[in-house]
């Protein structure tokens, strides 16, 4: 309303100045007449007297639109400030209808980042802040859609590797039980006959870990992996470890040195999946070194976590592959991977077990020098018997 | 040595068990599915040793006869043969059947023999 004024007010002096233009053109007009009668006329007294009268009229209106002038001017002027103070309400106002749907909004992305895929803004307020409110709801149903189908893809794939895992097991079990079964009497086979059956065993038994290495991954996916942990006591633990895998290293000539810190405190552990770790990594060591190489196993406490270190001094892990070792199917070069029997998925599950655990693994490589993992749980925490 | 009722509905599998146990200096005696089993130990004049059944099979799970067998009575220890590792756990409802031990196919049958010998051993 007030900008209104300001309005009225420009239109106003540029009426004024127009009157005042004309006015003082026609002043002008009758003085060049005074003057020429001043020469030609025969009253030159009121020739004269014209020509000072237009003169003083000129000022007259002079003053008149300077006074005009200023007062529109005022009239503007305040127009304008009260405009502009109407404006800035205005705009504060729009600012206030527009900040808590704004606001909302940035706290729903927030939640929606954070993996809430149900976050919803409530729509409405000024039509902008409306159309916003309604995008973002859009994009929301969409990612949850997305998500959606996407869970169905990762459950129908742990399902599939549960269910081809389930499958492949009864024939596998048949392949391994004959072979085993022809290796009882293998003082009836030739030697030919004998070493036949020996790789279809190996074969077999290197299928099934490869099976059961799918089926934990698939279940590591799924969120099923699970661990039984019990307070235990880690050296007899190592020392089992070590044992199972004894006859590997005397095959190959491979020295495997033990060294456990005396008192090491208990850890909550799952026995089993520990010990897959520790073999994992010794089978690693095994059979990426070559014969004649160092293995060694140390223990210590550290802090409040139990460390373990798996050392070689084998031909180590190139610095490129060292960055993915703990993806699945990253294993050494082709060359060893001829040899060696690994199923390329042991690091990984390694490292979701030791996860599960609460506790982390490194691993160190110089090429050429060894390479080392090292393991660390956290301790258990000591007992408060209560009176 | 035990009597031992053996069940598995591959043939193969039957067949290759049944000689490990056999060699071992076992009685076996075998059903192909979970309803041969049930008419086995009721028509049987004394109950067998150990029961080795696999959990799933056609017609009548090793799990469905174990069930109607414990609650007509069988108190013999139970080893269940399932293609699942860690069957024990992911199935909760075998709470009740008194299963024993399981075992995971591919079979190690040292590990077998050893858990017969110490079901059978009292």
């Amino acid at each position: 309303m007030l900008t209104g004024l300001a309005v009225i007010g420009v239109a106003r002096f540029l009426e004024q100045r127009q009157d005042f233009e004309d006015a003082t053109a026609r002043s002008y007009q009758l003085e060049i007449e005074a003057r020429n009668r001043l020469t030609s006329g025969d009253d030159p007294a009121e020739a004269r007297a014209e020509i000072v009268s237009q003169q003083r009229r000129r000022q007259v209106l002079r003053d008149e639109i300077s006074g005009e002038t200023r007062d529109t001017a005022l009239l503007v002027g305040a127009g304008l400030i009260a405009g502009l103070t109407g404006a800035a309400l205005l705009f504060s106002g729009l600012i206030s209808s527009m900040r808590r749907p704004l606001e909302d909004l940035v706290e729903a992305s927030g939640r929606l980042a954070g993996g809430d895929l149900e976050t919803r803004v409530e729509v409405g307020g000024l039509q902008e802040t409306a159309t916003l409110g309604a995008a973002f709801n859009e994009m929301a149903a969409e990612l949850q859609r997305r998500a959606g189908e996407r869970d169905q893809l990762d459950r129908m794939k742990d399902e599939f590797v549960l269910t081809a895992s389930h499958e492949l097991r009864s024939p596998l079990t048949s392949v391994q039980g004959y072979a085993e079964l022809l290796l009882l009497e293998r003082e009836k086979l030739t030697p030919k006959q004998a070493e036949t059956a020996e790789v279809i065993l190996d074969s077999s038994r290197h299928l099934v870990r490869l099976l059961n290495d799918l089926l934990d991954l698939a279940r590591s996916d799924a969120g099923r992996l699970t661990i039984r942990p019990e307070t235990t006591d880690p050296t007899s633990l190592i020392e089992e470890a070590v044992r199972t895998m004894r006859a590997q290293f005397e095959a190959r000539r491979q020295q495997l040195d033990l060294e456990i810190e005396p008192g090491l405190p208990t850890i909550e552990a799952d026995r089993d999946r520990i010990r897959q770790v520790l073999v994992n990594l010794l089978t690693n060591a095994n059979e990426y070194c070559p014969a004649g190489a160092s293995i060694g196993v140390e223990a210590r406490r550290a802090g409040a976590d139990v460390e373990i270190d798996v050392s070689d001094n084998g031909p180590g892990i190139p610095p490129q592959q060292l960055e993915h070792i703990f993806e699945r199917f990253t294993r050494g070069d082709a060359g060893e991977t001829q040899r060696v029997g690994g199923t390329g998925l042991g690091l990984a599950i390694s490292k979701s077990l030791i996860e599960l655990h609460g506790g982390t693994i490194e691993v160190f490589s110089t090429p050429g020098r060894g390479s080392a993992f090292r393991l660390r749980l956290p301790a258990a925490r000591e007992r408060v018997e209560v009176a | 040595m035990a009597r031992i009722l053996l069940a598995d509905d591959s043939e193969t599998i039957l067949l290759l068990v049944r000689t490990r146990l056999e060699m071992e200096g076992h009685e076996v005696q075998t059903a192909a599915d979970g309803q041969e089993v049930v008419d086995a130990v009721r028509e049987a004049a004394t109950p067998p040793d150990i029961l080795l059944l696999d959990a799933m099979m056609p017609r009548k799970s090793g799990i469905e006869a174990l069930r109607e067998l414990r609650a007509a009575g069988l108190d013999c220890p139970v080893l269940i043969v399932s293609a699942h590792t860690g069957a024990g756990d992911a199935n909760g409802d075998h709470a009740g059947l008194a299963i024993d031990a399981y075992v995971t196919k591919p079979i190690d049958f040292d590990a077998l023999f050893a858990k017969i010998a110490e079901l059978t051993a009292g």
